[in-house]
């Protein structure tokens, strides 16, 4: 699954980057308008992480130059720039999705994999996690073969984690990808801290393997070892 | 009062003041000059006939008394003052009398009395004075019409700058375009305030400029600072160290609060240099809907049992979605943050306004204070305080009435919003009514 990431903001590409490449992508990075557009034309992408302010010209430029030449690529856009205005033309344009920085990574992982599957494979497709199995477009959890019901939050919170196999959550981030950003984060951790428990139990009774560990004093991880 | 107006009144004023002081000396001036030219002129008579007498040309009494009013027994002498009948006017008229004694030859003294009407002299004063008050009223009429004409014409480009000031509007971005009037002063006051609103907008477009820039350059380093802290969370060196991770997380958790209070506070500069001019219907019952199915994981959390009361009508403000998604968002964060565990939320949304009601802790001082920025209740508390701030920025913006009370005891906190603060939010009262709640 290849990626362009266009950024310009060099330590922010780098961190994104690394990030992305943890997650099992294969990335490229574009640090102007110029560079963008040259990989845009030359390459396929699955999807394009893309920043709207760009020293020699606007992303959403790029946007209209991809979707002039029929890409497939999904489009998400990151930008620090929180104006309305953009994000609408974004969605116009046909963008993905649209993630204002600061953002976090897990949450970006998140936006990109909801994409590329989105995107690959017309949603048709299952997420395999160990002795877990997910039908995204279902909504449905099986636990070696047997179904598990979840609540809506459970699901989300477990999607969540499959989207960041092996990686360090924050409290922070879980909370906000499940309030949005209605959370002003210490009020949430009580009703993460509920909703994993309570997913934690299902799971067990199901006989599942406890994969989702807890990090002391920083958030969870779903543990692939 | 206008600036003619409140001259005119001076003008007037002097003119009255001192025209009443002339014709006030005019009329004893006349008055006196036409009694003496009668006392001279009956002097003069009596000097006449005490010469004839002197030359013993006088005719006798019983001749003279035809012509003269002669009384034999002595009566006052000198001037006087006395009202006779008039023959001929029919009428009594003021006189000026003079007596004197006369000796007539072979007669003995008589004592002769000439008289001399004044009423010529009251006419005359009479005419004098119409003279005088018919050109005051002249000159105060012509004043005030000539007043009116310099309103009409001459100050016409005050005017205009006037009306061109009211309706000037910073966000346009346009310096002023005046005219240069024919009049000195108008044109430099045109000029000065030509070269104030070009500084105007410099300044504003610079500050627009600034917190653009300020909000993209904070942000990003900001961006970056959260992007690596949590890439440092994943390096497995970090479970060495059971006491590495949470440093590293605490730290993480400061560049988020940064964070946010950097965009509270880029959003209330924003709010306050008026860039969100783009306004649209919002669908307010809708929204409240959705924000409040965000909210519930955290009613949930905190226990908190919320009730929702809007009418069946569309509630429709025009504004900018950005800034009534915010306002929604801080309410409702507000309610929820300084609620007491197991409290109660109470929503009303009317087409008369917004009422937001719910249980928290006791709490001292005045309400309206609440509004100011960095205010929390709670010291220790990791949120800014910025919340109602920008609540109360957002009404101000779309001129909405803001209200915050605390019952009695401190334990129920309402905050109200008019959408037109012209309606007494007394009439709210009246119609509020307790909510049923739900889990």
């Amino acid at each position: 699954m290849k990626i362009l990431l266009v950024e310009d903001e060099p330590a922010l590409r780098t961190t994104l980057l690394g990030s992305l490449k943890q997650a099992g992508y294969l990335v490229e990075a574009a640090a102007d308008f110029a560079q963008a557009q040259e990989k845009i034309m030359l390459y396929q992408y699955d999807c394009v992480l893309l920043d709207l302010t760009l020293p020699d010209g606007s992303g959403l430029d790029l946007l209209r130059a991809l979707k002039a030449s029929n890409s497939a690529a999904g489009v998400l856009i990151i930008t620090a720039r929180d104006a309305l205005d953009d994000k609408i033309t974004g969605f116009d344009l046909g963008a993905d999705d649209y993630l204002i920085k600061p953002f976090h990574l897990s949450e970006l992982n998140a936006r990109v994999r909801a994409i590329i599957r989105r995107r690959q494979f017309q949603g048709q497709q299952q997420i395999v996690f160990r002795d877990l199995t997910v039908l995204p477009d279902l909504a449905e959890v099986q636990v070696r073969g047997a179904a598990l019901a979840l609540t809506r939050k459970e699901y989300d919170l477990l999607l969540y984690l499959l989207a960041n196999p092996g990686r360090v959550l924050t409290k922070e981030a879980i909370a906000e990808h499940l309030c949005g950003d209605t959370v002003d984060a210490a009020d949430s951790f009580d009703f993460i801290y509920t909703h994993l428990k309570n997913l934690r139990k299902k799971l067990q009774e199901k006989g599942a393997d406890n994969y989702i560990r807890t990090m002391y004093g920083v958030g969870y991880k779903l543990s692939t070892e | 009062m206008k600036l003619l107006a409140a001259t005119t009144r001076y003008y007037l004023v002097l003119n009255v003041l001192l025209f009443g002081m002339g014709s006030v000396a005019l009329y004893h001036g006349i008055n006196w000059a036409l009694r003496t030219e009668v006392s001279e002129q009956l002097s003069i008579r009596r000097q006449e006939l005490l010469n004839k007498a002197r030359a013993n040309e006088l005719p006798p009494v019983a001749q003279l008394e035809a012509l003269l009013i002669i009384s034999r027994k002595p009566r006052p002498e000198g001037f006087r003052d006395t009202i006779l009948p008039d023959n001929i006017e029919h009428e009594m008229v003021p006189h000026r009398v003079l007596t004197f004694p006369l000796m007539v030859r072979g007669e003995g003294p008589v004592w002769v009395t000439l008289q001399k009407s004044l009423v010529e002299a009251e006419d005359l004063v009479g005419v004098v004075l119409g003279v005088m008050l018919g050109a005051l009223a002249l000159l105060l009429g012509g004043m005030v019409m000539l007043n009116r004409w310099f309103a009409a014409r001459l100050w016409a480009p005050f005017r205009n700058t006037l009306a061109a000031l009211r309706s000037y509007d910073l966000q346009q971005h346009q310096p002023l375009k005046l005219a240069t009037p024919a009049i000195a002063e108008f044109a430099e006051l045109n000029q000065a305030l030509t070269t104030l609103s070009q500084r105007l907008v410099e300044e504003y477009e610079t500050l627009r400029e600034f917190t653009a820039n300020a909000a993209h350059e904070t942000q990003t380093p900001l961006a970056i600072m959260q992007a690596q802290l949590e890439q440092l969370l994943q390096l497995p060196v970090l479970a060495e160290d059971p006491a590495a991770a949470p440093l590293v997380a605490d730290l993480y958790g400061a560049t988020l609060r940064l964070s946010r209070l950097h965009q509270a506070l880029s959003l209330l500069s924003k709010i306050e240099n008026r860039q969100f001019a783009q306004a649209v219907p919002v669908r307010l019952d809708q929204l409240l809907e959705e924000k409040v199915a965000q909210f519930e994981p955290l009613f949930e959390a905190r226990e908190l049992r919320y009730g929702i009361d809007v009418t069946t009508e569309p509630i429709i403000q025009v504004m900018h979605p950005g800034l009534a998604d915010s306002l929604l968002q801080n309410l409702l964060q507000n309610a929820v943050k300084h609620n007491v565990r197991g409290g109660e939320v109470a929503i009303k949304l009317s087409p008369q306004g917004l009422r937001i009601s719910n249980t928290g802790p006791a709490v001292q001082g005045d309400p309206a204070r609440f509004f100011e920025r960095f205010r929390k209740h709670n010291a220790a508390s990791e949120s800014p305080g910025l919340g109602l701030s920008i609540v109360q920025q957002i009404c101000g913006y779309y001129g909405f009435g803001v209200e915050y009370t605390v019952s009695k005891g401190g334990t129920r906190h309402t905050l109200r919003i008019v959408w037109k603060p012209s309606m007494p939010v007394s009439a709210q009262k009246a119609e509020a009514q307790p909510l049923a709640m739900h889990q």
